[in-house]
């Protein structure tokens, strides 16, 4: 509890203090400043505008597809079948693995002149992608990473809520002759619906504050002293422009102030998701 | 023979779909076995070469094939800082998870609803944004390239203390009793009855804990300084960015570092599917 309290509640109040200073991470010197981090973080501050778009961008194309995909293959795997259990391993396993290395096979997996993507690209007759190198591109590569990632767990998730649902309602619907499509549409998407919000929330959330995908894509590339991000920045998130700002321009106070920022929007999303859907919501 | 004929339009989607998800492992793979000509070429080898001795130049016992140097990476001293990182703060996070959760469940206390509210607000701060505090703190601590600073600060679980009282809550009240007429305590009754019969929340606990710390990055490259203290996660990516140049390398270390999450991950894979299926736990 004391843990906690000294390690992340202690921290979650402090950044509203730590965002009125200039505070030096090197020096450790620190004087407060007012309101000049919020000014310059709001309304000059170019980069971070572009990472606020860049991220409401991740979360738009991850959160959908990875969450699409993972209803779907839930739908598949709830049934008895053979291997169930081993395909559903397999999804998942991305998941669970270190970012760092599986980042990296990715990294050999976009190459641009000899990457399996581009050869498999190449196949359909498609040019080749400049995926890590090219502004256009990166974010796409990043997403599909990620998507990769989480998937399996959208997908576990899902399992446990269709595995939860009463067998009866679809039997009866399939007595009275509806088809999967209209099944699906009409009996399990609204029993699913705890469950779907529950995904929702989750993911939205993860994946506003996303910082290690875009360190280890990125970090690198569009200079190091520039704080990397990608080529023009097209990778910059807010997370990680919290982590450069903080880590390596050694700036906490400004980095303190993004803090605030990506909190309060993670609360204004959990509040207005909470206060949307929750009565929505289909509970049994 | 109708059933599996019922069920071959499923097996005909999903068989692509996880050779997707599998398909990198497989490169991670191919690649690490390749040599540096062959992983060059377009379009690519899509099998293994075998080239094992990869991997014994990517830890220094060969040198590298493409520049003829041996590699000094202490892959020892990194592995040993993860495990060391990884099983003291797993259990560190058992006994808190254990108390705050028994004391949540069956201990009265004044502002207990509201503790237990805080405790659930914690739940909502995402570690990101108390990078920069929790940092400061441990420079003031004098922690910063310690194994301390990579566990303390993740010694106590939201999540563990949670599912530890949801367990306790489900424990019939007579075992308390019970015991309380033998003359026990709350902690001898903790230590004696409760939390043996917790083991399943507890392996559930430990599992996720485990994983996330073995996998854990941000954090150890913030806080480590050296190679005295820095995990795999931190030494692949000094390997793969700087030490060494030779990409063939690279994934044989990814390989390397991957391959032990890996195998504790099928092996407990029901436990950690079943946990995250139950609880809906996101690291």
């Amino acid at each position: 509890m004391a843990l906690l309290i000294i390690f992340v509640l202690i921290p979650a109040l402090w950044i509203f203090w730590l965002a009125f200073q200039r505070w030096d991470l090197i020096s450790g010197t620190s004087d407060f400043i007012g309101t000049a981090n919020f000014e310059r973080l709001l309304l000059r501050d170019d980069i971070f505008r572009k990472s606020v778009w860049q991220t409401v961008y991740f979360v738009a194309a991850t959160v959908p597809i990875s969450m699409a995909l993972g209803l779907f293959l839930a739908m598949l795997l709830n049934q008895k079948m053979p291997f169930r259990d081993f395909l559903r391993t397999v999804i998942f396993t991305p998941y669970v693995m270190p970012i760092v290395s599986t980042a990296l096979i990715f990294g050999f997996i976009y190459h641009p002149d000899v990457g399996v993507l581009n050869a498999a690209l190449n196949v359909f007759g498609l040019p080749k992608i400049n995926w890590l190198g090219s502004p256009q591109a990166i974010m796409p590569a990043i997403i599909i990473y990620s998507v990769w990632q989480h998937t399996g767990y959208n997908t576990v998730i899902f399992l446990a809520g269709l595995s939860n649902l009463p067998p009866e309602l679809d039997e009866a619907a399939r007595v009275d002759g509806a088809g999967a499509w209209t099944r699906f549409w009409q009996v399990t998407w609204p029993l699913l619906s705890p469950t779907t919000y529950f995904v929702l929330l989750i993911n939205v959330v993860a994946s506003f504050k996303v910082v290690q995908p875009i360190l280890v894509f990125a970090g690198g590339v569009g200079g190091a002293t520039a704080g990397g991000g990608g080529p023009d920045k097209a990778a910059e998130t807010i997370g990680y422009y919290l982590y450069v700002q903080a880590f390596a321009f050694f700036h906490a106070g400004y980095a303190g102030a993004i803090s605030v920022v990506l909190f309060l929007i993670i609360l204004a999303i959990t509040a207005l998701q909470v206060g949307l859907f929750s009565r929505r919501v289909f509970y049994r | 023979m109708r059933r599996t004929l019922d069920l071959l339009p499923r097996y005909l989607v999903l068989v692509p779909f996880a050779a997707l998800f599998a398909f990198p492992f497989y490169w991670m793979l191919v690649i690490s076995l390749g040599t540096l000509q062959s992983v060059f070429v377009f379009p690519p080898i899509l099998y293994p070469l075998w080239h094992w001795d990869n991997y014994l130049s990517a830890v220094g016992l060969l040198p590298d094939p493409a520049t003829g140097a041996t590699l000094h990476i202490p892959w020892v001293r990194y592995f040993i800082n993860t495990i060391i990182v990884a099983v003291g703060s797993t259990a560190l996070v058992l006994i808190t998870s254990t108390l705050g959760g028994y004391a949540f469940a069956s201990m009265p206390f004044p502002g207990k609803k509201f503790i237990f509210g805080l405790v659930l607000a914690i739940y909502m701060v995402p570690t990101e944004v108390t990078l920069v505090p929790n940092f400061i703190i441990l420079a003031k601590l004098g922690w910063i390239d310690s194994y301390q600073a990579q566990i303390v600060p993740f010694g106590a679980s939201v999540f563990g203390i949670f599912l530890m009282r949801q367990f306790f809550m489900g424990l019939p009240h007579d075992l308390w009793d019970a015991a309380q007429l033998d003359g026990a305590g709350h902690l001898r009754f903790l230590w004696a009855i409760a939390t043996p019969l917790a083991r399943p929340p507890l392996v559930t606990i430990a599992l996720f804990h485990f994983v996330g710390a073995w996998n854990s990055f941000l954090w150890p490259l913030i806080v480590t300084t050296s190679d005295n203290y820095r995990p795999v996660q931190v030494g692949l990516q000094a390997f793969s960015y700087a030490d060494a140049t030779n990409p063939v390398l690279h994934a044989a270390g990814s390989f390397i570092v991957t391959l032990p999450i890996l195998v504790i991950f099928l092996l407990a894979q029901r436990q950690i599917v079943g946990g995250i299926a139950a609880s809906g736990i996101r690291g």
